[in-house]
This record gives structure tokens, sequence and C-alpha cells, in this order.
């Protein structure tokens, strides 16, 4: 009797525990990390406003929507940084982040390269020279000093027309610049099947030195000023986060994203072969040109917001494969991203005392430590 | 009856009913060099077709022109008496499929996600996969004899498990035709019969290019022998494999004999390219004649 009562009992914890595999729990953690981050993320800052207060804003605001109670309408200072400056910050990172990733992930599945991501096609070189364009035009007219930290610092307040014409005509210059390179990549490629890869690879390559050679012999003749603040801008920041900001990305990714789900079993039938994928019904060089168009799209209003920020693109869709072998996740891949990138941001304005550091200098080191880290790991375990 | 010409009797394309495929004057060259010449044959639904002939002969070629990787210079391919070139990708990827020899290295997948590729082309942008679609690609899986190794690394399977996971992946595609491009490759003998038997068995029409003679020979309904992009012969297996075309167009002397178990040609090589003395030629001949005398 008390055998089988055991065995019973057995076979329901058997059954409760065995279908949460190791994988599944990382993923539930995931989630749960993800639901959490904003509110924590949101108690990291120069202000000292903490995780319970951050909880009491949010708590608040969402009253604000539902009962129109005057007590819960009146905003305090504390308030006022989470859901102004904070908040944006924090969703642009994300944004920014999950963008990243997806670009990358995509862009490593369409050309079966594990090195491609969304720098190697010239985007960000392109998009650097737009900038430095825009900023020596300025630098010409004597008004740089102003503009330039105004463009940097995010401090909007009453500096004047041309100020806020550059603070507007950088990411303008940025975006016109990394089209421009896409477009000769996307000519260079051609819908011929035959090495439409290769020619993609290598004419990425070429377009990301060619503009980075006019970019220094722009910054060449430039004002030192002027090269700090091309270099600042392209080490990436969120600091100039705000809600009108994140219109534009956050609808370029969401429904990138949404493409990307809609073609998710084409993409994956391109990772079995050109050929393969053919006799799948898919459309080979027009998908992988279309789908080269929608990650430089991402990449290039990205990189029009926030400044270039390397290695995420790269790293992500790699570790995310890491950590779920045998899944295609692009959902996850959008969450990790975006999570990481949120988390280099608080550390981007934690690390130093009464200084940011650019986002692209840490994403760069932190990633790649933990990239070799996981890789090691793998290694021994396999 | 017989002949020893080297004329085959190439079966006419309006002969068969039900032709599932029908091929025409197809001819295609790269760089001014002719691949496939003047290629003409049928194939009746339901029956499987052997492409053979020796390497660089075209078959690979041929095969691509059938499954539009390539497009040939001249000629007609009819699939159900349409014009392929109609087709969009997805209609007819979901009327062919295609097993071919080798996948990528980069390539992270289970066997479980291989074989549900199979229902790309019959799915639309968000899609999910049904219980249905769960079950078709379970008795696929069953079918092959994979069930046990489902969620494990496409990777990680044998040649011959990769092997029978991309058939699985053909059947979930539910085709008409299906186009296999040297299956039995580098598998040992039991895999190569197993997999044939296997896709002879799914009834629907087969075109294989295989490089074992004697294993086409047992188990194709019709063979085309290709030889310098030639339709070089094209009938059942005892007309099309005779002596002097193996010698001709393999360049190998043989002796060609009734298999003991289904009659149809089995092939002795002889080593150093001519037949040894005390081998009666004759009498082998004569078996041969006999065989096919009782198969007009």
């Amino acid at each position: 009797m008390i055998d089988t009562l055991k065995l019973v009992t057995m076979n329901l914890l058997t059954q409760i525990l065995t279908p949460l595999t190791r994988q599944q729990w990382l993923i539930l953690g995931l989630v749960g990390f993800a639901l959490l981050t904003p509110i924590a993320a949101a108690s990291f800052g120069a202000a000292n406003i903490g995780f319970l207060d951050v909880l009491h804003v949010f708590i608040s605001k969402f009253n604000y929507f539902f009962a129109s109670d005057e007590a819960a309408r009146t905003s305090s200072m504390t308030e006022r940084i989470v859901m102004e400056l904070r908040l944006p910050r924090i969703l642009l990172a994300f944004v920014a982040g999950a963008g990243l990733s997806l670009a990358g992930s995509v862009l490593q599945t369409v050309t079966r390269n594990p090195l491609a991501d969304p720098y190697l096609f010239g985007i960000s070189s392109g998009a650097s020279f737009g900038a430095v364009v825009m900023l020596t035009l300025f630098t010409g007219s004597g008004l740089f000093d102003n503009a330039g930290v105004i463009a940097n610092s995010g401090i909007f307040s009453g500096s004047g027309t041309f100020a806020g014409l550059l603070w507007f005509s950088l990411p303008f210059g940025a975006f016109i610049g990394a089209s421009l390179s896409v477009l000769i990549v996307l000519a260079l490629a051609g819908l011929g099947l035959k090495s439409q890869v290769e020619r993609m690879l290598l004419s990425g390559v070429a377009t990301s030195f060619m503009f980075s050679a006019l970019t220094s012999l722009l910054l060449y003749f430039a004002s030192p000023q002027a090269t700090a603040s091309v270099l600042f801008w392209s080490l990436g920041s969120f600091a100039k986060a705000s809600w009108s900001l994140l219109v534009l990305p956050s609808l370029v990714v969401l429904v990138s994203f949404m493409i990307i789900l809609g073609w998710k079993r084409q993409i994956m039938a391109l990772q079995a072969g050109d050929e393969t994928a053919h006799t799948l019904g898919v459309n080979v060089p027009k998908l992988r040109l279309n789908m080269l168009l929608l990650c430089s799209l991402i990449t290039a209003i990205l990189v029009a917001t926030c400044g270039g920020i390397g290695f995420v693109g790269l790293m992500i869709p790699h570790t995310v494969r890491l950590l779920f072998p045998g899944r295609q996740p692009i959902f996850l891949t959008a969450l990790v991203g975006g999570l990481f990138m949120v988390w280099i941001d608080v550390l981007a304005r934690c690390l130093l005392g009464n200084q940011e550091l650019p986002v692209g200098i840490i994403t760069a080191a932190i990633g790649s430590f933990f990239f070799l880290l996981i890789l090691r790991r793998r290694k021994l375990s396999s | 009856m017989h002949t020893t010409s080297s004329l085959a009797p190439i079966a006419p394309a309006t002969a068969y009913a039900n032709t599932a495929l029908k091929v025409s004057q197809l001819s295609w060259a790269i760089e001014g060099k002719t691949i496939l010449s003047e290629i003409s044959f049928a194939l009746p639904q339901g029956e499987m077709l052997g492409l053979i002939g020796p390497n660089g002969a075209g078959k690979s070629s041929l095969l691509r022109c059938l499954y539009r990787f390539i497009r040939p210079a001249k000629g007609h391919i009819s699939l159900f008496s349409q014009d392929i070139s109609e087709l969009s990708p997805k209609a007819f990827a979901c009327k062919v499929a295609v097993v071919q020899q080798d996948t990528p290295q980069y390539f992270d997948m289970t066997t479980e996600q291989l074989v549900a590729m199979g229902l790309t082309p019959h799915k639309g942008m968000f899609d999910t996969n049904s219980s249905g679609d769960g079950e078709k690609i379970a008795k696929a899986l069953e079918k092959v004899g994979l069930s046990h190794k489902v969620h494990q690394q496409y990777d990680r399977l044998s040649g011959g498990e990769k092997q029978r996971a991309l058939i699985a992946r053909a059947i979930v595609q539910q085709p008409q035709l299906l186009i296999l491009d040297e299956p039995t490759n580098h598998l040992d003998i039991r895999y190569q019969i197993q997999i044939l038997e296997l896709v002879r068995s799914l009834g629907i029409s087969v075109i294989a290019s295989i490089h074992d003679l004697n294993l086409a020979s047992a188990l194709c309904d019709h063979l085309l022998l290709l030889d310098k992009g030639q339709v070089s012969a094209m009938g059942t297996p005892s007309q099309v494999l005779t002596e002097e075309r193996i010698a001709e167009v393999f360049g190998v002397c043989a002796q060609v004999t009734p298999h003991p178990q289904h009659g149809n040609p089995l092939i002795n090589y002889f080593y150093g390219y001519q037949k040894p003395q005390g081998v009666a030629a004759d009498e082998v001949h004569s078996h041969t004649h006999q065989k096919q005398g009782g198969h007009p």
C-alpha cells in the first residue's frame, strides 16, 4: 500500500519535474529576469532612487491610467527622473540590443557565415562617415563647440537653432551614410545565386574600408573637438534617450521582428544550404537580399540613434545558440540581446562615479570576455 | 525484341497513360561546354527511374535541371503535363522533393527540426506546426527508423542515419515526385539496399542517380543511361545493362547474368579490363537473351 503510494508520488513528481529541462528552466529564469529588469535597472543612476521607489512610481503610473485620482497625478521629482530619463533610456537600450542581435542572427543564418554581423557590411563605417560629414560641416561655420556638446550630452535646453539642427542632422547624416554603403553592397551582391554570399561579404568589407578611409581623411583636417566628438559618438551612448526618440527605432525593430518571424521557416531553410532551401520552395537570392536590406535598416536606424555599438550583433546570437543548442531562438535572441544592452548601459552609468562610459567600450570588453568563457565551457563539456 | 546495336530502345514519351515527368530535347551548356544535349525521356507515374552513367556524364546536372536549380538552355520539362517553369517556387516544392548528397558543416538542428523543414512549402507566413504536422513528422521518422533519434543533433547522426533523415524530410514534404542525387553514396551495403527499398515503398514517382549498377538493376523499374551528356540507353534494366553497353560507356569488361533472385541483370566485373580465358562468354550471352525474350 505504502509502496504504491510511493510509486504514485514518484510518478507525479517526475511528471511535474521532467517536462522542464535545463533549457526550459533557463528560459523561465530569463523571462522572470526580463520582467524585473526595468524596475531594477531604473534604480541605478546618479540620483539615489531605490528599487522600491521605482516600483512605487510604476504602480502609481499604473493607477494613473485606470483611476484618475488627483493624488496619483502629482508627479514628484523621483517620478520625473524615472519616467522621463531612466525608463526611455532603458527601453532604448533594450530596443537597440534586441535589434542588433536580431540583425546579427539573421545575417549569420542567411549568409551561413558565423562571423557575419550588422557592421560587417559597411553599415557602421558608412554611418560614421555621414556623421563626420555633418559634424565637419557645422565646424566650418564655427558653431561646433556649442553644438558638439549638445549633440553628445543630451541636454537640449535652449542653445539656438543651429545646435538643434546638428542634433537632428547627425543621426540623419549617419542614416544617409549607412544607406549609401548598403546600396553599394546590394548593387554588387546582385540577384544571381552564384557566389552571392562571397560578393556580399567582400563588397561589405571593401565598402567598410573605403568609408573608414574617407572618415579618417575628414577627421585629419577637422578640429580636435570634432575628432573627440566623433570618437564619442562612434562608441555609442543612450544618454540622448527620450520618449520621442524612442518611437522610430522601436517601430523599426518591432516591425522587422514580425517580418523575420513570418519568414522564419525560409530563413531556417537557408541554414541547410542554398540548394536545399531552393528545393523547399525558397527564392534564395531574393530572400537573402531582402534580409540584408531589413537588417541594414535596423542597424542604420540604431546607429543613427545611439551611435556605433559593436559586438552585440556578433556575440549575442552565438551566445544564445551555445546556451540553447538545437533551438532556432529568434525571440530569445532578441530578449537576451535587449537585456544584455540594458545592463551594459547600467554599468556605463555607474562604473565611473561622475562620468558616463560609452557603452561600445563595455559591450566589447565584457562581451568578448563572456563569449570566450562560454566558448571554453562548451569545449570542455563536449 | 532485343538487339545488340548501340541504339537504345528509348521509351516514347506518349506511351504512358499517366506520365509524371516528361523531358523533351533538354540541353544545357556552361561556358561553351555542352553538359547535357538533347535529352528526352518520360517517367510513368509511380515508377522508379534509375539514372546511371560514369562520372561527369551529367547525372547531377540533369537532376538539377529537373528541380529547377539550373535553367536549361533548351528543351521542355513538364510535370503531370504542366510546364515546370510556370509553377511558383512554393507550388513546385509542394510537388517535387529532393534529397541531395550532403549538408553544410555549420548546421545546428535536431533530427526532428530537420525533418520538420519539409513543411516549409506547405506553410504560410505565421503558421505554426499543428498536432497533425507533429504526427506527420513522427510517422516519417518511424518509417525511416529514426524514432529514437528525434532529439539528437543532426550533425551527430551517422551517414546512413543522415540520409534517412533527409528522406524523412522529403516524406513530410508530401511530393508527387521524389528526386534523389546519389542517395546511396558513402553508405554501407545494408543501408544502400534499405534506402532504395524504402524509397520504392513510398509508392510515388522517383528519379534517383545511382552509381552501383547492380543496385540500380535490382531496384529500379527503368534505367536511364547517360554518357557524355547524352542518353545512351533507356528502358528496363535488362534492356539497358548489356555487356556491350557497359564496355562502351563505362570502359570495363563485365559479364551479365540474370540475378538468381529477381532475374534482372547481375553484373560481374572482370579485373584487368578484359575477359579472362576460360569464361564461356557465349553461354552467358544466351542466358541474357533468353531472359530478355521473356520480357518484350
